[in-house]
Order: C-alpha cells, then structure tokens, then sequence
C-alpha cells in the first residue's frame, strides 16, 4: 500500500470510529461524557492558540465560555432567537471582548497578562452573578431551548434534544475547528504567531506586525471559546456563573500543559484523558466526600512541567526519536 | 546619493542622555562603521533607526520620508533590516523557519490577510519561491547544513549569521549590523567580512557597530564616532583614527576601565 | 456622614494593613527570583489554619501572639520545601509561563488538600479580647482589629529593619537589583533564593492569621490574598517594596470606601479595576523601576 493511501485509510477509519461510536455505545452517559470532553477540546484547543503558539497566558479563558453561554442563552430565552443564530452569535460576542482584551496585551507581558486576565475573568463572573435582571445572578439561567431540530424534506428530522444529536453536533464543530486550527498553525500566520512567541523585538525587526497578529489572535481565540459556550448553553440548557469561573480555566489550562503546549494533537490529548479521569474518581469523591479532581490537576500541572516538558506529545516524540536512534 | 538622514536625534532615558544631538547621512552603497567607546550610545542609534523605540527629539528621514515615529515592523517593511548585539533568534523554531518568518511578512498581507489565506489556500505552508529564497539566504551565510536544527542548538557565531540571513530575507536597502563578529574566532572572522561585502555589492547599505578592528578598518569606507552620545568624528578610517578627539575617548575609556 | 467616611477610611487602613504585609511577600519573592507565585495567598491560608490550632490549645491573647509566630515558622518550612522542591530546578531554564504553571500547580494542591484535612466547613480565630471595643468619639473599633493593625505595622517594620541593617537583608536586595551583579560580588545565591522565598511566604503566613482574624478560615480562603496581593503589588511596581506598602492601603481604603459608596457586590471587583487602569497609564507601576532603560 502506499504512503499516501495509508494516511487516507487512517483517516476514514477514523472517521468510521467517530460517526459509529453513539450507533455502538449507546449508553447515555458515556456519550454525555464524550460531549463534554468534546467541548473541553474546543476549550483547550483555542486557549492553546493564544499560549502555545503566540506565547500569550491568558488566564481568564472561561471568561469567553461564559460569554459564548450568557449571550445564546439571553438571545434564546429572552428575545426568542433560534440557538442556530446564537451558536453564532455567543462566539462573535466572545470575539469582541477577546479584541478587547487584546489591547491590554500589547503593552503587557507574562505575570502582568496573567494577571490583567485574571481581573478580566472575574469582574465578568461578578457581573454575571450579580446583573439580576440579565442573568438571574447566582440561580443561573434555565429552561434555555435545546438546538431546534433540522428537517431535510419531509422523511429526516435531525433533532439535538437527546445525547447522540448533540454528539453529532458538535462533532462537527470540532472537526471544522481543529481543521481550522491546523491550517492556521502550519500556514505563513502560525508561523509569524510563532516568532512573535519566540521574540517581540527579534518579530518586529523583520516586519511583523506584533500588534496585530496579537489582537487577530486574541479574536480567533475567543471566538472558539464563544462557540464552545453557546453550544454548551443549549446542551446544559442552564448557564450560571459557575461557567466563568477560575476553576475552569485551570482545567482547560492542565489538559492543555499535560497533552502538550503548543501542539495540535496535545490539548484533544488531554481533554479526553482528564474529562474520562476526572469522571473515574467520581466514586472516590464520593467515598472522601470532596473534590478529589482538583488534588489531581495540581499534581499533573506539577509533574507534567517539572518532569515531562511538552505533555504527553513531548514524551511521544522524544520516545520515538531515541527508538530510532537506536535502529 | 542620499539614503538616510538624521537631524538632531537624540534620546533620553530619564535624565541619562544616551543619543545627543546626532546629525549624519548615508549615502546609497557604502558600508559605514559606527564605533566608540562602551556607553557611547551606538545601540541606542541602531534602536531608534530601526524603531524600536522613537527618539526624545529630532528627525530620522529615509528616503526622503520621515520615519522617526513609525514601529519597528513599519520601518522594516520600507527597507531597513538589522542584526542584534545580544541575538534575537527564534530559538524554538528550526534554522529554516526563522529564515521563512522574515519572508512572509513581505507580501504586506497583514494577519487577517494571512487568516483568509490559510482558510482559503491548499494548506500549503508556504510558496515554493519563498522556500527557495529561505534556502539560498541560507547557503548564502553558510548554514544551509544546519537547516533543520533548533536555533537554540548553533553555536553562537552561527546564530550570528542566521540573524543577517533573517534580516537580509526582509530584502533590505540597508542593513544594520550590531556587532556581528564579536565572539568569533580569526578564520570565522573572514568569512564574515567576506559574507559582509558581498551583501554590500548587492547594493545594500550597510551600517555596522563592530568593536574588532580588523573588520572595520577592512570594510567601512568611512567612520562615525560617538561618544557619550554625542558623534565626535566622521570621515574615512585614516582620518579617524589620526583625530585627537577621538584617540582621547578612547583612552580616556581604558584609564576609566582600569579604576 | 463625616464620621461614617472617618470609619470606613479607618477599617480601609486596617484592612490595607493587612494587604500590605501579604503583598510585600509577593512582591519580595517577584523582585528576587521572578517567580509570580500565584499559590501566594494559600500560604496565608495555611497560616490561618496553624493560627486556629494554636488557639485551640492556648486560648488569650498569649495564644494568638503565639500563634503568629507558629504560622511564620511552619508556613517558613513550608516554603523552604517548596522553594527547594518545585522552583529552584525551574529557575534557570524554565519560562515564565512554566513557573506560572508551577504555581498554580500548588495553588490547586494546598487549597483541596486543605478542604481534604480540615474539612470545608469555615472556622473563626478566637477574639483574645473577647469582643472588647474602643470608642474615639468620631469613630469606634474592636481592640483586636486596632490589635491587627499594630501588628502588620510592626512586621513591617521589623522587615525594613532586616532589609536595610543586616547583612542577609542586603544579600536579598541586592539580588533583587540584579541577580548577575550579585553573584559577581560573592553573594550565595542558592541561598537568598531560599530565603527570600521562606520569608516571603511567612509574611504570607502572619498576615494569613490576621486577614483570618479579620474574616474568616476556610479552605478556600488563599484565592483572595493572592489576587489582592497581586493587585497591589501590580499597583505598586512589581519587586517594589515601598510600592507594596503603599499599594496595600490605597486598596484597602478604595475597596472599603468603595464598597460602601459604589456597590458592595462588586468590592472585590475594585482591586482588578486599578490594576487595571494602573497597567495601561504606566505600566511598570506607581513605584516601579521601568525596564529596558
């Protein structure tokens, strides 16, 4: 077989595996844990974006997972619009506070970014707690609409109020982002995100423009960040400020430090491996009556730094390497 | 003819004024050394030229078009590339890739263009022409074995030469170089005056802050001095180096280094 | 209303006091090693908590002297360990995202094991003056906040004290003003390193009892000090200690009286609004050194 038709049979088995799996597994809370490590996957995927490739620490990326959900949800329950527009519209308005918040990134760096997003994650979560009116503060939104069915003729409806609808769902938005991702990562602007993570001076001495490969990367961003939370909004069918908070962001920032920064395999990595893990302790939560996953993050934030740089995918690629040196 | 022009430049940092008052002009085609003592402000020249950050006061005018206020990234896009004394590689990226970073930018098509572009492309990384270029800026100064090694991992004459590759991929009228041989040893030494006018007879004007002798009496064709931020002397490396003034900062520099 | 501002500046400066000595920590362990620590305020956390026991077992006021002086020592070894362990084989090669990482690594690991061995339920750090209060005519208070406020103040002063006329302290500011330089002029940096951190976060520790006592003890509690430390140190010019100082109180007294005269909600919410307008009109803080000159 040749090369090329190897990589296409990889793929289509691929394929095959993810459009069969809620046709084999049908339970339905196995697949409710395969939709949220997919929605962790777009989370950690774009936050990797802004750390992994243009070496920008954000700290406050639920804050646009909370923005994606807020803004469907209102646009849903309040004003009536279908969640198709909202999808849309959550990561636009993610978007645009992402541009925002990448104007104080121009002049800041490290601690200083960190921190300023920080700040910025969490006057939204108080907003979001205590804008009654808007958001019902702390009770959340609830009785938010499930994605309307789709009908082709009049012999298909696809409807997302059940698990497998909206595991197809968001399949595809995943699939469409990381393709997206990937073409962004290799091309001539992972590329110039790259040098200006490497070296602000050395990136502008050749003629980057730092300013705007930030602020476009801060947008692209969010924006996937907004599309994760409105699809969210709509699959939960509540949103409360407990989606802006700093805790799931260290989540989405371990999955991404423990499947490898900066890499497009590493954040799907470790988005799969810490949802599944995270659910496997449940039963010990439950015996030790506390947050046993929390313990567990800080442990693999530790370790992975201290002793696998690169995540997972670091570790794959230097094992592959001295297996071939030895050949 | 007249490439370059500075009118008084001068640049403060707090109370110290590092660039005083400087006047001078490059003509198209030379190669120029910038020399003085340590601290005589020849950095901070080369940072205000290149726009790292704008001058306190006084006027940079490049071809016949004030620059003093635009950003970095603009003044390279109209011509100006330049090396740095501490190198600024792109240490995590392959040798060929920190060529290719200066390449892409040349299109001017900004980072939204480049967004549109990689949706829209075939996903291919690059233009075969700009891969080619990369590549013979690259057997240019000498690296081309080197190609797909991390930067971090060349030694540090190397990194030198592939910082003027990156800069010369930018397609400069004039380079400035901040001292591009320190560290070097004698046979490195002419490969890089070699390196050095051959990228002049391109026709780049070349600017060069260079603390070894050898390169500088070789090359320039005429000398600036600076010293505590104010320029001294000009002229051609004989005159220079007959002029009191200077053979003072010079010594005046040793006795100060030796309390 | 005038006594009402009187008393809201007055619990805003003890309240600032407090800031200031965490913030101090923070900014000590920045200036030296450039570690942004942000499991800074669980050392407060766990100064708290040695602060309880303590008290569990002497009650009065002996007690709570005393138990300031256990949380700097337990707290000390705590950071010493975690110096030793965590950061030191991270400072050299590692970038800063690596070290962020690392701390909030630790962030993560204090605050759920804390919840794991004290259990989540909020514990109070007894008033040695059994709610004894003080009127001033224009403004009251309880003795112990008067207590707390004297305290910080001491500490801190205690701490210039080391910083300017001993030889250690010298050590520590050198190297916080350049690292090179020092070890050029014999300074064991190993050891600064050390200690400077082991302080730091004792700092954190004694001003976790009184933020404790101010408040209250819970797992959770470190989140707080930290993000308050490091808006004002962000305030005050990260490394900066005077800044640190200085920064405690005005945030102290803009959350209180903003608090009050805004909108209690968002209280929490002025620190990171400061900083926020501080890091655009300059960003190196009000008492900075600005980098790059």
């Amino acid at each position: 077989m040749s090369p090329r038709a190897r990589v296409w049979l990889k793929w289509a088995l691929g394929a095959a595996a993810l459009i069969a799996l809620p046709l084999v597994v049908r339970d339905r809370y196995f697949l409710h844990l395969v939709v949220t490590a997919g929605i962790f996957v777009l989370l950690a995927s774009s936050w990797n974006l802004l750390a992994g490739y243009a070496g920008q620490l954000n700290l406050g990326h639920a804050a646009f997972y909370g923005i994606g959900a807020y803004t469907s949800a209102i646009l849903a329950t309040k004003l009536g619009i279908t969640p198709w527009l909202g999808l849309l519209a959550g990561g636009l308005m993610a978007a645009l506070f992402g541009l925002m918040l990448g104007v104080p990134a121009l002049r800041l760096s490290g601690p200083y970014l960190a921190i300023t997003t920080i700040g910025f994650s969490e006057i939204l979560r108080l907003v979001a707690m205590n804008w009654v009116e808007l958001t019902r503060g702390s009770l959340g939104l609830y009785g938010i609409p499930p994605f309307t069915p789709i009908k082709l003729g009049s012999w298909l409806e696809i409807e997302f109020r059940s698990e497998i609808g909206a595991y197809y769902l968001l399949l595809v938005l995943v699939c469409v982002s990381l393709a997206f991702f990937r073409r962004l990562t290799v091309s001539e602007f992972g590329l110039s995100l790259k040098s200006l993570r490497e070296d602000e001076i050395g990136a502008a001495s050749i003629g980057i423009n730092i300013s705007g490969y930030k602020l476009a990367v801060f947008t692209i961003s969010a924006f996937f960040a907004g599309l994760a939370g409105a699809f969210f909004a709509h699959y939960q069918r509540l949103v409360s400020p407990d989606t802006l908070s700093l805790g799931e962001t260290f989540a989405i920032l371990t999955m991404t430090m423990l499947g490898g920064l900066g890499t497009l395999v590493g954040p799907v990595l470790g988005a799969v491996l810490l949802t599944f893990l995270s659910e496997g302790l449940r039963f010990v939560e439950d015996m030790v009556k506390l947050d046993v996953r929390m313990i567990i993050y800080g442990v693999l934030l530790i370790v992975t730094i201290r002793f696998m740089r690169g995540g997972i995918v670091g570790l794959w690629n230097s094992l592959r390497s001295a297996g071939r040196t030895k050949d | 003819m007249e490439l370059l022009r500075t009118e008084n430049l001068t640049r403060y940092f707090g109370g110290l004024c590092a660039v005083n008052d400087v006047d001078f002009e490059l003509a198209s085609g030379e190669i120029v050394g910038l020399i003085g003592p340590n601290g005589a402000g020849k950095t901070t020249l080369i940072n205000l030229l290149s726009g790292v950050y704008p001058p306190s006061r006084g006027t940079i005018v490049f071809k016949g078009k004030e620059i003093s206020r635009l950003k970095a990234y603009q003044v390279n896009s109209l011509g100006i590339a330049r090396t740095f004394q501490v190198v600024r590689v792109f240490k995590k990226l392959t040798v060929v890739d920190n060529v290719m970073a200066a390449v892409v930018d040349r299109r001017r098509m900004g980072p939204w263009g480049l967004v549109a572009r990689s949706i829209l492309g075939r996903g291919e990384p690059a233009e075969a022409q700009d891969r080619d270029e990369a590549e013979r800026l690259l057997e240019f100064v000498g690296l081309s074995a080197y190609r797909n090694e991390l930067a971090e991992n060349l030694p540090y004459a190397l990194s030198k030469r592939l910082e003027i590759a990156r800069a010369l991929a930018t397609q400069p009228v004039l380079l400035l170089l901040d001292e591009p041989s320190s560290g070097l040893n004698p046979s490195e030494l002419n490969d890089q005056i070699e390196i050095i006018r051959q990228i002049n007879r391109q026709g780049v004007t070349i600017l060069i802050i260079e603390h070894v002798m050898k390169v500088i009496m070789d090359i320039s064709q005429r000398l600036i001095v600076l010293h505590y931020g104010q320029k001294i002397a000009e002229g051609s490396p004989q005159e220079v180096y007959r002029n009191p003034q200077v053979v003072e900062a010079y010594l005046g520099a040793e006795t100060d280094a030796e309390h | 209303m005038e006594s009402l501002f009187l008393q809201q500046a007055l619990n805003g400066i003890i309240v600032g006091s407090v800031y200031s000595l965490i913030a101090i920590g923070l900014t000590m362990v920045f200036g030296v090693m450039r570690i942004s620590n942000f499991a800074h305020g669980d050392f407060s956390m766990l100064g708290a908590y040695a602060a309880v026991f303590v008290l569990g077992i002497y009650p009065g006021w002996l007690g709570w002297v005393g138990s300031i002086l256990a949380a700097a020592a337990v707290v000390g070894v705590i950071g010493l360990l975690s110096e030793r362990v965590l950061f030191r084989p991270l400072l050299d090669r590692w970038t800063d995202i690596d070290i962020i990482m690392v701390s909030i690594g630790l962030f993560l690991l204090l605050e759920n094991l804390a919840q794991l061995l004290f259990g989540a339920t909020p514990r109070m750090i007894q008033d040695p003056f059994a709610g004894a209060s003080l009127n001033l005519g224009l403004f009251s208070t309880s003795v112990l906040r008067l207590f707390c406020l004297a305290f910080s103040c001491i500490v801190i002063a205690l701490l210039q004290l080391f910083l300017s006329r001993t030889r250690l302290g010298v050590a520590i500011r050198a190297t916080s003003q350049n690292r090179f330089a020092a070890l050029l002029m014999g300074v064991d940096t190993a050891m600064v390193y050390a200690l400077t951190f082991s302080v730091g976060v004792a700092l954190a520790g004694v001003g976790g009892v009184l933020y404790g006592t101010l408040f209250a003890v819970f797992p959770t509690m470190g989140a707080m000090p930290t993000l308050k430390a490091f808006a004002v140190t962000i305030m005050g010019g990260m490394g900066s200690i005077r800044g640190a100082i200085f920064g405690g109180f005005i945030l102290g007294i803009a959350e209180t009286l903003g608090g009050n005269y805004i909108s209690m909600h968002y209280k929490n919410a002025i620190g990171f609004i400061i900083i926020i307008l501080v890091l655009l009109i300059r960003p190196s803080g009000l008492f900075g050194r600005r980098e790059g000159a």
